[in-house]
């Protein structure tokens, strides 16, 4: 879903999950009670008094009013995800890192890692990306067509949908979606802005057909418009100035499968999700064979060692295995369990943006404003050597900051690779052609090649002292500095780095964007005088996503084009261009990428026979594998009479990159 | 010369006597000399080298080079390849490296990766290597010896504040005890370790890695010199009151020369047995800091450091924790053996009649 991906960019990048365990964070356990109390409010009237008082945005109309010959799609056709083989039934046990600070899904904290269960992974929005074809399938929407305007989605929904309280999903919940993300009760900024901008109309043709609009057509469109969810107005009545506390512990009606029953939060220590049997979606292709587990039990482990041990002991189901260290040592092919085959092993290849894992240069600063210098530092940067030493070469080199976009992507650009002689040559035109005593590079004035190299990620700081070791070599020094995730994040966007090392989780969508990182809007406040040359007391704009503070006229006039065209094939070019304009800039020394997902599961924990699909993220994203609990009880029977099962290593790299 | 008055002299005497305490001393003082000439024993640059008739001594002289030994590089020279090189030749050209021929810093992959090799004396990781195939023994070696130095300096700051302090409020009393009492109170309930934990982590990192440990040692100070003040006031109080301090004052001596040169030197039983536990909680402290990631910056060695590696590799490499662990508790047992003995040896009871 769009906007919920747009907030968790931040989190996902910052969090260092894509190599850490299969284990959320989230919030502490000083959370706030309940308000029991409070007095009921009901918000229909001032609901209905916002939605007249703004009739461009929220129309009424009859069903006659639906443009005729409209090409309506349900996405038929594309295979089924899941296996008819899955079985329902059993228990998961998955641990959390932290408990999470509230059940909302939106306001204060509620951005953390188990709001995926509450809400992305688990309900269903109008239609759903399928993972191997990347088009839409249905979910709560029958079938969708795009107006003739390009602007405009009408959408049927499905009759049979209901929360998990029994009550139907009509229309008017969407309207309300709409009221509700807009209004100031939520406390989110971002919402409030986003479903302002991004939508323009939404039009109510009965209780299950509808129009939304968005500002301008774009050959993704439906993406934003499919992804919505529904909120269940008779539930979120009460909505008003005390919402914050009010919803904090409130588990929301639900259309997707898991629902949390009374009595299984318990705070600070585990959170059940109970599997509802009638759910409505439960027959229905592409959602019947997922969500296959009764129940699915988080338990609070607060360290990620004693995750894995817990894991190892068979008190969790599964654990990420994306580590070297844990794929090779902790868990190697003939550690006893996995031997006896009690614990499998499984490598997915898959294909999909990929995380933008590398160093950004802020050129704000004093000395990295000089091309030479950042094109030296690139030079100097010994990627391949993390990769084949730190990875043991099963990570690959990151060519530019927009892989894995298909055509959007760059055919021919490649990283610069790691070269002391071209680094010193281009240190050398920018002034530093002399060692000091130590052997780091000096200008004339004695000033030193020296950076701070920042970064959050604490478990891969072994990386920045490989880089900080070689860059010595080229006579470039990096200072480390390792700081706690939220500090780096805040330092970031404060603009206040020289070099650092992270990353931009990346969502899965059409086409990369490049108005967040490149625009020079996003870099200074007037940057460009009105003549086109630079402002001379330009101002750095901070809170923005600009890391690199690359500002360019001629990027900016792309990016411009780029945001408006509603041509696949011109964003294509100019998504190339881009992208060898941002090369040459040299402000981006290109990391690594992992090409896979990795995990290592017991035996009864059961997968697809293909595993997992192309566009999937993780294993479990997509709740297609199940719980054999018969097969638990003989493994458990087998591990305590020492029988031993056939050994299970398995590689899946059927969508495997070069 | 600062002479030692007889009783002192007896004192030490009696130190001398608590063999346990006054060889771990003895060991401990070995330790540190080892330590401070550490470059020559754990290093990876040469402690000499005899190349086409030149002589050069790079431990402690600016980095050599590639190319100033023939190799086509300019960065500096690794003189294990030099080493082979010259062996392979056969020249006159040769060298001397240190026993352990590893810096703390450089990731060696033998076996082409980085990751924990076990002990090993062909390649000489005499106790093996970290996550990164960092060479344990170096690191651990440079890192007591910054552990030792952090502790010693952190304990003379102290000792010379809560000295200070604590003296000046015995001495002269009334309101000026009263207020430094309060102030002392509250400032002694704000929690150590998260003030160390928040005023480290804003800490510029554009700062030098000494001026950062530098202002790590300044930030524990602050918040650690107030427990010594109470004894030192007490104490002070006591003495205060006697007769030659009295008869020192009627002779018209000042404060300062009272309280240095009268008082401090009749409390300094109490401040010498403390001295040893000061020491131990600062290495207590500073490899807990650096255990929870917020104590030395990286890739600075430290106990601390390795022993949070070791526990997170407790099953696939023992090596990294047993060596860090080992380490840490001789280091605290030979302290603590010595503060023993100095508080024995200190002890009023045993040597003092009139009290």
């Amino acid at each position: 879903m769009t906007e919920m991906m747009f907030r968790r960019l931040r989190l996902l990048c910052f969090a260092a999950l894509s190599v850490g365990l299969l284990a959320a964070c989230g919030g502490g356990d000083d959370a706030a009670t309940p308000q029991q109390s409070a007095a009921p409010i009901d918000n229909s009237e001032e609901v209905q008094a916002y939605y007249a008082a703004n009739p461009d945005f929220f129309s009424f109309k009859m069903p006659a009013d639906i443009p005729q010959g409209l090409d309506w799609q349900n996405g038929s056709g594309l295979a089924e995800m899941g296996s008819p083989e899955a079985k329902k039934g059993g228990t998961e046990y998955r641990a959390l890192q932290d408990f999470p600070r509230t059940l909302r899904i939106i306001g204060p904290d509620s951005n953390g890692g188990f709001r995926g269960m509450l809400l992305d992974d688990v309900t269903v929005p109008l239609g759903f990306r399928h993972r191997e074809y990347f088009d839409f399938i249905p979910g709560l929407a029958d079938a969708w067509a795009r107006g003739e305007d390009g602007k405009t989605f009408y959408i049927k929904l499905d009759p049979r949908a209901t929360y998990s309280d029994g009550v139907p999903v009509t229309v008017d919940d969407y309207m309300f979606m709409f009221w509700m993300f807009r209004s100031p009760y939520v406390t989110s900024p971002w919402y409030n802005n986003f479903y302002s901008t991004m939508f323009t109309n939404i039009t109510r043709y009965d209780d299950y057909t509808m129009s939304i609009s968005i500002p301008a057509s774009k050959p993704d469109g439906e993406a934003r418009v499919l992804g919505l969810r529904p909120m269940p107005r008779h539930f979120y009545k009460e909505v008003g100035e005390d919402f914050v506390d009010r919803y904090q512990w409130r588990f929301a009606p639900t259309t997707g499968p898991y629902v949390i029953e009374d009595g299984d939060l318990k705070k600070g220590r585990s959170i059940t999700l109970t599997r509802i049997p009638d759910w409505w979606a439960k027959d229905k292709k592409h959602w019947r064979y997922r969500f296959n587990a009764d129940k699915v039990r988080f338990t609070v482990i607060r360290d990620t060692e004693k995750i894995f041990e817990a894991f190892r002991r068979g008190d969790l189901d599964q654990s990420g295995l994306n580590l070297a260290e844990y794929w090779y040592e902790k868990l190697p092919d003939d550690a006893p369990e996995v031997a006896a085959g009690y614990i499998k092993k499984a490598v997915f290849y898959n294909q999909r943006p990929r995380p933008t894992y590398g160093l950004w240069i802020n050129t704000a600063r004093p000395l990295l404003d000089d091309q030479d210098i950042r094109l030296g530092i690139n030079h100097a940067s010994n990627w391949q050597l993390v990769i084949d030493k730190f990875f043991r070469g099963d990570y690959g080199r990151l060519r530019t900051e927009h892989d894995g976009f298909g055509e959007f992507t760059h055919p021919t650009l490649k990283a610069r690779e790691f070269d002391i002689d071209k680094a010193q040559a281009y240190f050398a035109k920018a002034g530093f052609s002399q060692r000091g005593p130590d052997g780091i590079l000096v200008n004339e004035a004695g000033q030193r090649l020296s950076f701070t190299l920042s970064s959050g990620y604490q478990s891969l700081k072994d990386v920045l002292t490989i880089l900080k070791e070689e860059a010595a070599k080229a006579g470039l020094e990096f200072r480390i500095e390792l700081l706690d995730g939220t500090a780096s994040w805040k330092k970031v966007q404060e603009k206040q780095h020289d070099v650092h090392f992270s990353a931009f989780g990346v969502i899965l969508e059409m086409y990369p964007r490049f108005w967040e990182h490149y625009h020079s809007d996003n870099a200074y406040d007037q940057a460009f005088l009105e003549d086109g040359s630079v402002n001379p007391e330009r101002k750095i704009k901070t809170q923005t996503n600009n890391l690199e503070s690359f500002a360019d006229p001629e990027m900016d006039v792309m990016i411009e084009r780029y945001r408006a065209s509603d041509d696949k094939q011109e964003m294509i070019e100019l998504a190339h261009n881009m992208s060898e304009l941002h090369h040459e800039h040299g402000s981006f020394v290109p990391g690594f990428y992992q090409g896979f997902f990795r995990v290592g599961y017991w035996r009864w924990m059961q997968y697809p026979e293909e595993f997992s699909y192309k566009l999937a993220q993780g294993a479990s994203e997509l709740f297609v594998h199940w719980i054999d609990e018969d097969m638990k009880r003989e493994t458990l029977e087998a591990r305590k009479t020492g029988k031993t099962f056939e050994p299970s290593i398995k590689v899946y790299d059927r969508w495997k990159e070069d | 010369m600062f002479k030692f008055n007889p009783q002192t002299l007896k004192k030490l005497h009696r130190f001398r006597e608590i063999k346990r305490g006054y060889y771990s001393f003895l060991i401990l003082a070995g330790m540190l000399l080892v330590l401070a000439f550490g470059e020559l024993l754990v290093n990876s640059r040469a402690i000499v080298v005899k190349y086409e008739g030149q002589w050069y001594f790079p431990t402690y002289t600016a980095f050599y080079p590639g190319t100033d030994f023939g190799f086509d590089y300019s960065y500096e020279v690794n003189y294990r390849d030099l080493r082979d090189r010259f062996a392979e030749e056969g020249s006159d050209n040769w060298l001397i490296m240190p026993p352990v021929p590893y810096n703390a810093f450089e990731n060696n992959g033998h076996g082409g990766v980085f990751r924990p090799t076990p002990p090993s004396a062909e390649n000489q990781h005499y106790l093996g290597t970290d996550t990164t195939s960092r060479d344990i023994l170096a690191r651990l070696f440079y890192g007591t010896r910054i552990a030792l130095v952090f502790s010693l300096a952190f304990t003379a700051w102290v000792y010379l504040i809560g000295i200070s302090v604590g003296c000046a409020m015995g001495y002269f009393g009334g309101v000026f005890d009263l207020l430094f009492q309060r102030i002392i109170e509250i400032w002694s309930n704000i929690p150590f370790l998260y003030m160390v934990i928040i005023v480290f982590s804003v800490i510029p990192s554009t700062l030098s890695i000494p001026a950062r440990i530098g202002i790590l040692l300044a930030v524990m100070v602050l918040f650690s010199w107030t427990g010594m003040t109470y004894n030192m006031r007490t104490e002070t109080y006591k003495e205060k009151a006697r007769d030659y301090v009295a008869a020192a004052r009627i002779l018209g001596a000042s404060d300062t020369r009272i309280v240095f040169r009268h008082i401090l030197p009749n409390v300094l039983a109490t401040l010498v047995t403390f001295m040893p536990f000061v020491v131990v909680s600062a290495i207590g402290a500073i490899t807990a800091l650096d255990f929870l990631g917020f104590g030395l910056p990286p890739p600075t060695p430290s106990l601390g450091e390795l022993l949070k590696q070791g526990t997170a590799n407790l099953r696939t490499a023992p090596w990294i924790v047993s060596a860090a662990f080992v380490t840490l508790v001789f280091l605290l047992t030979l302290i603590t053996f010595i503060g023993e003995a100095v508080r024995e040896s200190f002890d009023p009871k045993k040597f003092t009649v009139y009290r």
